[in-house]
C-alpha cells in the first residue's frame, strides 16, 4: 500500500518535475531567511546571520540533489538523460551511426525473415486439434526398399481392430477430378477421405457438416468444397450449400465448406469426397493413413505395437509378403522431411553466423570510436562519474543503435519475406503461412537487443579496464588505443574470418552439389518440350474408345506446325513407384516375385519426343495394335534387374503370379534410364507397354517437341487440336517439361542461392572488417611507421609488415573455421550430393578466395602505411 | 551516497520529525529543524538541509501532509502537519525504538555485571 502510493507520488512528481523544483528552491530559501532573522535576533549581523544560516543548513545543492533522487524514479530520469545524449552523440557521427545502422538492419531483418519462415514450416504447430497426437502410419518393407508405403482398407482395419494406443484412423488421398461445367469439363484438384478423418483431425467445416459414414452409401454423392473454390466458385455464398457439381460425371451435391488453408497432411485439394472404409477383402486402392493416439500413449509405444501388429498381420498373408512392417511417423515430422528440417535450420544457422559477423564489425567500428573517445569518457570520470554510470550510457547507445537497426530491420523482414513466399520452393509445406506473427516479431526484439548489448560490451568492458585517469597521453604521443582494445578487436577479425569460412565452405558444398545435380543426365532432353495433360470427358467411358481418342489428338496434333514430334504417357510422368508381382522368362524358367516399379501405357512416338535413347530393338509402331502380340519396352535399370547380365530382347514376362491367366508380354525394345523423379533420385525399373493394347488411363500425358525455343508459343493452335478432336476434353497443366522438372531442384535451389547469399555477404563484411582493423590500426601507428621509416625500414618492409599483419588473423581465423566447417559438414552431409562433407576441393577454393580478399582488403591501407613521411609523422608527435 | 546510509538517517530523522510534529502540531521546516536541535540540547549536529528530503519521504509515504501557508514572521512556508497514518506509524515506531533500546540497555548492563 505504502509502496504503491510512494510510486503513485513519485509519478506525479515525474509529471511535475518543474513545479517541484521551484517549490524546493522557495522553501529552501525561506528557511534561510528564517534562520538569518533568528540569528540576527541573536545579535549578529546581518551577513554573519546570513553566513550562519548557511552553515547550519549544510550544502544546498546537495539537498536539491539528494531531494530530487527522493522525489523521482532516478534510473528513469538517468535513462533518458542518456537516450537523449546517445541520440546527440549519435547524429554527430553520421557515418558511423549509418554504417553501424545499416549494417545490424540487414542483419537483423535477415535473421527475422529467415526466423519466420522457421516459425511457420517448424515451429507454429499444425493446425488440427492436439496435432501432437497425430501420426501417419506407413507401411514398409526393407527387403523391397519399400519406406512409406501405402496402406490398402483391409490393412487399416485390421490395424485399428488391434490396436490400443491408437483413439482412431482414418484414410486419404488425392483422386483424379473433372469438373463438368455450362463451358466444358475441366481437371480439378480433388481427395477422397474416410468419413471419420475430420473428426479425427478436430476440424470443423466453416459451413454445412462434414461427412457421416452414411453419406458414404448414397446414391447421390456428397461432396465437401475447399474455401478457396468457395471464393472462387460461389463467391463464398452460401447457396454453395446444397449446390450441385458434375463430378467425374457424377452430379454431387455440397454438403459442406472447409476451412480456409485446409489439408491433410500434404494433400490439398478443391473437392473433397467420402469412402467407404469397409473392405472384406485384401488389396485394391492403397491409402495414406493418419491415426489419432490416445491421450498419454506414445509415438514409442505405438511403433512398437504397430510392429507387433504387423507381425500378426503377416501371417494371413502370402509367403512373399511377410516382411511388411508398419512404421508411425509423428504428423509433423512427416509434414517437413528430415532433409528440409536440417536445411532449414542450416539456413537459420547461417544467418545467425551473419548476424555475428555483423554484430562483431559493429562492435569494432564502437571499439574504434571509444578509443577515440577516451578523452570524453576520462573527462565525465574526473567530473564525478562513476565506471558503472559510463558503462551504463555506452550501452544505452548501443541498444539504441541496435533499436533503430532493429526498427529497420523488422521493415526488411517484412519485404524479405514477401519475396520468401514469392519465390521459396512450392514443396517446402506451410510455406504460405510464413508471416509476421508476435513471435517473430518477439525474435526480432530479442535480437536486437542482444545486438545492442553484444556491441556495446567490449567498448564497455575496455572503458572499465582502461585507467580512467584524465590523461591527455591518449590523444598524443601513445602507441594505439589501449592494448585491451587491440587484442579485443584482434579476437573479432579472427572470429569474424571463421564464421565467414564455415558459411563459405557450406555454401562451397552446396554449389558443387547443385553442379553435380544439374550435370546429371536425366535419360531425356527436356529442351523445347510442352508437357500438357488431357483428360477424357467422362462421357467416353469405354477404353478402347479412349485409345483411339489419344491417338486422334496425337494426328491432329502432330498437324500443328512447329511440333517435331508428339507422344502420349499414361497419367502422371514423374508418378511414384507401385509394387507389382512379376513373373519373367529366363533360360532358367520362369520366376516370380514383387518388385516396385513404373507402368506406364505409351503412344510409339513418346520416346522420339521425349528425346530417349533406344538402347537396342525397337519402338512401339502401329503394328502394335489390339489384336497383335503384347509387345513391351523396358529401361536399362529393369533389364538389369530381371535379366542381370542377358539379351532381354524377345524374352516374356506377365504382371501377376505364374499361375494368374494375365497376358504374356514380349520385349521388343530396351532404352536408356530416365530419372523421372528428379535427378537426385536413382532411375527405377520401368516398364512402357503400348497405348493400344492396353486400356489407358483417363488422364494422360502429352509430351510435345517443339522446334522452337519457346514451347509455350504453340499452346493456342495445341489446344485447339485437342478440341478438334473432343470439344469436351479437360486440357490442364500445360508447361514446358524443363519448367515442371525445375521444381525437383526448387528448394535445393533456394538452399543453395539463400546460403551463398549468406556466405558472400559474410565474406563482404569480414573483409570491411579487416580493412577497418588495419586501416586503424596504422592510423594509431603512424609514428611507428615513421620512426622505422627514418632508421631505414624501406617501403616493402613496411608493406609487408602491414599484409603480415593482417594474414596472420585472418588465417589464423580461417583455421579455426575450416575446423569448424570440416565438424559441422558432417551433420549436414545428408543435404549434399555427390560431393563429401570434406571435400578437399571446396576446402581449397574457399581457404585460397578467403586469403585473397584478406590480402585485398590489407592492400589499400598497407599501400597508404608506405607513404607514409617520416619527418611529417614524428613531427606529429 | 548510497541508499542505506540515507535510509538509516532518514529512519531516525523521520521519527524524529513525525514526534515533534505529534508534540507540536503542524510546523514548517525550519520550526521543525530548530525543536529536533533544542531537543537533543543542541548534541545533534543535524545538518538543516537533510530534512528536506526526510520530510518529502515522510510525505510520499503518507504520514504527513504539506500545504502552503505563512510564518510567524509572515513568510510563504510550507508547513507540515501529522496524519493519521502517521500518528499510527508513530506509535509502531515508539514501541520498536523503546523495545530496542531496552535490549541495548540489558546489554549494557551485563556488559557492566561481568567487568
Amino acid at each position: 500500500m505504502t509502496r504503491l502510493r510512494i510510486f503513485l507520488f513519485r509519478l506525479r512528481a515525474l509529471v511535475r518535475s518543474q513545479q517541484m523544483d521551484r517549490e524546493i528552491d522557495d522553501e529552501i530559501a525561506s528557511h534561510l531567511a528564517e534562520a538569518t532573522d533568528e540569528y540576527v535576533l541573536q545579535g549578529l549581523s546581518p551577513d554573519e546571520a546570513r553566513r550562519a544560516a548557511r552553515r547550519s543548513f549544510g550544502g544546498i545543492t546537495q539537498t536539491r540533489e539528494v531531494y530530487g533522487q527522493v522525489r523521482s524514479f532516478m534510473w528513469l530520469e538517468e535513462l533518458s538523460r542518456d537516450v537523449r545524449y546517445a541520440c546527440r552523440t549519435l547524429r554527430r557521427n553520421p557515418a558511423f551511426t549509418t554504417t553501424a545502422t545499416g549494417t545490424l538492419a540487414l542483419a537483423i531483418g535477415a535473421n527475422t525473415a529467415m526466423f519466420s519462415v522457421l516459425n511457420a514450416v517448424l515451429l507454429r504447430p499444425l493446425p488440427y486439434r492436439s496435432p501432437e497426437q497425430l501420426a501417419m502410419l506407413w507401411t514398409e518393407d526393407p527387403t523391397e526398399n519399400l519406406r512409406e508405403g501405402r496402406a490398402a482398407l483391409w490393412d487399416v482395419e485390421q490395424w485399428r481392430g488391434q490396436s490400443q494406443t491408437f483413439a482412431d484412423m482414418a484414410t486419404f488421398d488425392t483422386v483424379s477430378t473433372v469438373l463438368t461445367g455450362v463451358d466444358g469439363a475441366e481437371q480439378i484438384t480433388g481427395a477422397s477421405i474416410s468419413p471419420s478423418l475430420l473428426p479425427l483431425l478436430g476440424v470443423q467445416p466453416v459451413l454445412g457438416r462434414s461427412f457421416s459414414t452414411d453419406d458414404v452409401d448414397q446414391k447421390q454423392r456428397r461432396l465437401m468444397i475447399s474455401h478457396r473454390f468457395w471464393q472462387a466458385r460461389f463467391g463464398g455464398s452460401s447457396d454453395a450449400l446444397g449446390a450441385t457439381l458434375v463430378i467425374n460425371g457424377v452430379p454431387s451435391r455440397i454438403i459442406g465448406i472447409l476451412p480456409a488453408g485446409f489439408r491433410v497432411a500434404r494433400v490439398e485439394a478443391d473437392v473433397w469426397e467420402a469412402h467407404s472404409t469397409r473392405r472384406s477383402v485384401r488389396g485394391g486402392q492403397t491409402w495414406f493413413v493418419v491415426g489419432r493416439l490416445r491421450p498419454g500413449a506414445t509415438f514409442d509405444q505405438a511403433q512398437a505395437e504397430m510392429s507387433a501388429v504387423a507381425l500378426r498381420v503377416n501371417e494371413q498373408l502370402p509367403a512373399v509378403e511377410r516382411n511388411r512392417g508398419i512404421s508411425v511417423v509423428p504428423l509433423t515430422r512427416y509434414m517437413v522431411g528430415a532433409q528440409s528440417r536440417l536445411a532449414l535450420w542450416m539456413l537459420g544457422g547461417a544467418v545467425f553466423c551473419v548476424f555475428l559477423i555483423a554484430a562483431t564489425n559493429v562492435t569494432s567500428l564502437s571499439l574504434a570510436r571509444s578509443t577515440a573517445r577516451a578523452r570524453e569518457m576520462a573527462v565525465r570520470a574526473a567530473l564525478g562519474a562513476n565506471a558503472g554510470r559510463i558503462v551504463r550510457q555506452l550501452l544505452t547507445e548501443n541498444v539504441l543503435l541496435a533499436a533503430v537497426a532493429g526498427l529497420a530491420g523488422t521493415l526488411l523482414a517484412f519485404g524479405a519475406i514477401r519475396l520468401v513466399r514469392a519465390f521459396g520452393p512450392d514443396n517446402l509445406p506451410r510455406l504460405n503461412e510464413v508471416g509476421l506473427d508476435l513471435r517473430v516479431l518477439g525474435w526480432a526484439l530479442a535480437i536486437s537487443l542482444l545486438a545492442g548489448i553484444l556491441v556495446g560490451l567490449a567498448p564497455a568492458i575496455t572503458t572499465l579496464r582502461r585507467d580512467l585517469r584524465p590523461s591527455g597521453e591518449e590523444s598524443g604521443r601513445s602507441v594505439s588505443g589501449g592494448t585491451a582494445t587491440r587484442r579485443i578487436r584482434r579476437a573479432l577479425v579472427v572470429a569474424e574470418f571463421a564464421l565467414a569460412i564455415v558459411l563459405l565452405v557450406g555454401a562451397g558444398l552446396l554449389v558443387r552439389s547443385w553442379w553435380h545435380v544439374t550435370s546429371i543426365d536425366p535419360g531425356f532432353v527436356p529442351e523445347r518440350v510442352l508437357v500438357m495433360g488431357v483428360s477424357t470427358p467422362p462421357t467416353v467411358g469405354d477404353p478402347a474408345q479412349r485409345a483411339d481418342l489419344y491417338h486422334r489428338v496425337l494426328d491432329q496434333i502432330q498437324a500443328v506446325p512447329g511440333v517435331e514430334s508428339a507422344g502420349i504417357i499414361d497419367d502422371l510422368f514423374s508418378s511414384n513407384p507401385r509394387e507389382h508381382v512379376l513373373t519373367v522368362e529366363r533360360d532358367d524358367g520362369t520366376a516370380s516375385g514383387r518388385l516396385r516399379l513404373l507402368r506406364d501405357e505409351i503412344s510409339p512416338d513418346f520416346f522420339r519426343a521425349i528425346g530417349t535413347p533406344l538402347r537396342r530393338g525397337r519402338f512401339f509402331s502401329a503394328g502394335d495394335r489390339p489384336g497383335a502380340p503384347r509387345v513391351a519396352i523396358i529401361n536399362d535399370a529393369m533389364a538389369a534387374r530381371s535379366w542381370p547380365g542377358d539379351d532381354p530382347l524377345g524374352r516374356r514376362f506377365k504382371f501377376g503370379s505364374g499361375e494368374s491367366d494375365a497376358p504374356w508380354y514380349t520385349v521388343v525394345g530396351v532404352v536408356g534410364d530416365m530419372r523421372r523423379q528428379g535427378p537426385e533420385r536413382e532411375a527405377l525399373p520401368q516398364i512402357f507397354v503400348s497405348l493400344a493394347q492396353n486400356p489407358p488411363s483417363r488422364n494422360v500425358g502429352v509430351f510435345i517437341r517443339t522446334s522452337s525455343a519457346d514451347p509455350l508459343a504453340s499452346v493456342g493452335a495445341l489446344r485447339a487440336a485437342v478440341r478438334r478432336v473432343e470439344k469436351g476434353a479437360p486440357i490442364y497443366g500445360v508447361a514446358p517439361l524443363e519448367q515442371q522438372l525445375g521444381t525437383y531442384l526448387a528448394q535445393r535451389r533456394f538452399q543453395t542461392s539463400v546460403l551463398t547469399g549468406f556466405s558472400v555477404v559474410a565474406l563482404l563484411m569480414a573483409a570491411v572488417g579487416i580493412y577497418g582493423l588495419i586501416q586503424y590500426s596504422i592510423a594509431t601507428r603512424t609514428q611507428e611507421i615513421g620512426l622505422r621509416m627514418a632508421i631505414g625500414a624501406q617501403a616493402g618492409d613496411i608493406f609487408r609488415m602491414i599484409i603480415r599483419e593482417g594474414l596472420a588473423l585472418s588465417l589464423t581465423g580461417a583455421a579455426i573455421g575450416l575446423v569448424g566447417a570440416w565438424w559441422l559438414g558432417g551433420a549436414g552431409s545428408s543435404l549434399l550430393f555427390g560431393v563429401t562433407a570434406s571435400d578437399p576441393v571446396t576446402f581449397t577454393t574457399v581457404s585460397l578466395l578467403l586469403t585473397a580478399v584478406a590480402i585485398a582488403a590489407c592492400y589499400f591501407p598497407a599501400r597508404r602505411a608506405t607513404r607514409v613521411d617520416p619527418i611529417v609523422a614524428l613531427r606529429v608527435a | 551516497m548510497t541508499p542505506d546510509k540515507s535510509d538509516v538517517l532518514y529512519g531516525t530523522l523521520g521519527l524524529m520529525i513525525i514526534k515533534t510534529l505529534e508534540a507540536l502540531g503542524p510546523l514548517h521546516g525550519y520550526r521543525i529543524a530548530r525543536r529536533i536541535e533544542q531537543i537533543s540540547g543542541n548534541q545533534l549536529a543535524l545538518n538543516q538541509g537533510t530534512l528536506y528530503p526526510a520530510l518529502l519521504k515522510l510525505e510520499q509515504a503518507g504520514w504527513i501532509s504539506s500545504r502552503w501557508g505563512t510564518s510567524e514572521s509572515g513568510r510563504r512556508v510550507k508547513i507540515y502537519a501529522l496524519t493519521r497514518a502517521g500518528r499510527k506509524q508513530l506509535d509502531r515506531e515508539e514501541a520498536q525504538w523503546q523495545r530496542a533500546a531496552s535490549i541495548v540497555e540489558r546489554f549494557l548492563k551485563i556488559s557492566e555485571g561481568s567487568s
